[in-house]
């Protein structure tokens, strides 16, 4: 199902939680919404779900106008969207009797090989005796995304369905997810976790106090982004602030101990760079390149992501986390000590202007 | 000392075994209480739902005003209703005044917005989860209010035995709109308080523990059914 929403907002009493939204919602695809906490994307999603109603704005389903419908079929609309809560809603009773409620609202009959199925979608095959309210956080969390898939719904709205999870529990939804979003569903998975808005999302929209900073493709909108406050959300690990400056004909950033040469931008001006980790070369001796971004210093720390390991490297007071894989490190023996090169081009260099 | 303890020996006394009188007293008093209960839910237990899931401007007053009426004096809710249904009162024609129906109403009234803030003090935690359940889940209006009852049921309980207690105990409002009339409108409090008045202490004492045993069972009968 498609969704539009148009200058959506909502208040509570005298606050404002979201103002002006305009957004535009696909089947078949990912949408993270990103943003601090506070920053409305529960509303949003209680919105779109048609928890509550707007105080402002519409939302299109289909094109069809959602707040000129009468009651009864804003419930059958109601039912294309299924919900997955930040902390699970379960009823008291079983795990079985808590997936059966959703198919009894709606008069539908539901066999035992689709219950078995949504279990085993899920990991919870054992489980489905067990009372529901002693199931494990992860094990909640999944039963709430279990009970929604037995809906087979169109629209999966998901308000941070893997916040504070086990490991194992993150990856079993991870992976609904994504096949979810290759079946067709439209998703709209709200977030703090940037690696799963990177693996999961097509979009991603970052709101910030109520209102839509940006929007776009997720890479776009990751590596490109259009404000500090996304860098810094987005975990952009290299943000250096600097005054731009000519130097011999070319655009860098005087950072103080560390110039760093950029694309674009106006002398004088106020910025900060963003260097994504992946876009920075390491080498153990300084590497003949074009560019000509390139420094030197110790290794602070070494840390293991399991793919990849993420190295803090000082360069002139400046640390940079950068990546290696795990072949590279163990080759490179690297370790906290080591010196090493840091080299990366000026057009890898994101400028971001500040106020 | 002695005294209250010969009081207390004739009193059970008269218990083993009861008179028709006493049965009969007994008999109205959880018939009236009852009724008044539950006409006070019909109306508390929509009102508490609503108060709890609904958004609108002047809720905090409405919510204000309900935990007010509960300290409002049983007293002055006798004098209204009594204004109510005597001759020349509004209600007149329906020739209620020192009728069960008199007191039923006045205990209704009293119980009403007990019964209501409490519901709604209980209702608060639940009642939002339980309602984002159900419409996620794609409940329509109908199946929406049943959920969240089932969902609140241990709220109302608890609410309905405290309004029981309150009105089976209360004695100078039923005694103003009921009369105390014997054989019709004598209940448990207004007996004691009559017989106490007249010197019959042993009798007070009497119907006093008829009246804590009678408030005690209802208590553990709806508890019993919370424990479900």
């Amino acid at each position: 199902m498609h969704i539009r929403v148009e200058n959506l907002g909502q208040t509570a009493g005298k606050k404002t939680i979201l103002r002006g939204i305009d957004l535009e919602f696909d089947p078949g695809m990912v949408h993270a919404i990103l943003g601090p906490n506070g920053a409305g994307k529960s509303t949003l999603l209680r919105l779109l779900g048609l928890l509550d109603k707007p105080d402002q704005g519409e939302i299109y389903y289909d094109g069809q106008r959602l707040g000129a419908l009468p009651r009864a079929l804003r419930t059958r609309l109601r039912r294309r969207c299924g919900f997955v809560f930040q902390s699970p809603l379960l009823l008291a009773g079983t795990v079985e009797d808590n997936l059966r409620f959703g198919p009894r609202l709606r008069g539908l009959k539901v066999g035992d090989p689709e219950i078995r199925h949504v279990l085993a979608q899920t990991g919870l095959s054992g489980r489905r005796d067990q009372e529901a309210r002693l199931l494990s956080g992860g094990e909640k969390q999944r039963l709430q995304l279990a009970r929604v898939m037995l809906l087979d719904p169109e629209v999966y709205l998901l308000d941070e369905p893997t916040a504070n999870l086990d490991p194992l529990s993150m990856k079993n939804i991870e992976s609904a997810i994504a096949r979810l979003s290759r079946e067709g569903k439209t998703i709209i998975l709200a977030t703090h976790n940037l690696i799963q808005a990177r693996l999961l999302a097509g979009r991603v929209v970052f709101l910030k106090e109520g209102m839509l900073v940006q929007a776009g493709a997720a890479a776009e909108v990751l590596s490109r982004p259009l404000s500090l406050d996304i860098a810094e959300f987005s975990a952009a690990e290299n943000i250096i602030p600097g005054i731009l400056a000519l130097r011999e004909g070319r655009m860098v950033l005087d950072c103080g101990r560390l110039a760093i040469e950029v694309v674009g931008g106006h002398v004088g001006g106020r910025a900060a760079a963003v260097i994504r980790p992946e876009d920075i070369l390491v080498s153990e001796s300084p590497i003949a390149s074009s560019a000509r971004n390139s420094f030197r210093g110790p290794i602070l720390a070494v840390a293991d992501l399991g793919a990849v390991m993420a190295l803090s490297v000082d360069c002139s007071g400046f640390v940079f986390t950068v990546f290696v894989t795990r072949i590279s490190c163990a080759q490179m023996n690297l370790a906290a000590g080591t010196h090493v090169s840091l080299t990366f081009k000026a057009t890898s260099v994101h400028l971001l202007p500040v106020d | 000392m002695s005294y209250i303890l010969e009081g207390l020996k004739q009193g059970a006394a008269l218990l083993l075994p009861p008179s028709r009188e006493i049965l009969q007293i007994v008999a109205l008093s959880l018939a009236v209480s009852g009724a008044a209960t539950l006409l006070a839910s019909l109306a508390a237990i929509p009102a508490s739902l609503f108060l709890a899931l609904k958004e609108f401007r002047g809720k905090r007053l409405l919510v204000g005003l309900v935990n007010t009426a509960m300290s409002v004096p049983a007293v002055l809710i006798g004098l209204l209703v009594y204004g109510l249904v005597t001759r020349r009162g509004p209600l007149g024609s329906l020739q209620l005044l020192f009728t069960p129906g008199a007191m039923i109403l006045a205990q209704a009234l009293l119980a009403f917005p007990l019964i209501t803030a409490l519901a709604l003090a209980a209702l608060k935690g639940i009642a939002r989860d339980a309602r984002d359940l159900a419409l996620s889940l794609g409940a329509n209006r109908r199946q929406l209010a049943a959920a969240v009852i089932r969902q609140g049921r241990f709220a109302f309980l608890t609410a309905l035995i405290a309004g029981f207690s309150r009105v089976i105990g209360e004695t100078g409002m039923t005694l103003m709109v009921g009369g105390n009339i014997k054989g019709q409108t004598r209940v448990l409090t207004t007996a004691i308080s009559l017989e106490t008045m007249k010197g019959n202490f042993e009798i007070g004492i009497a119907l006093g523990i008829v009246l804590l045993l009678a408030a005690l069972a209802v208590n553990v009968a709806l508890q019993g059914l919370q424990g479900k």
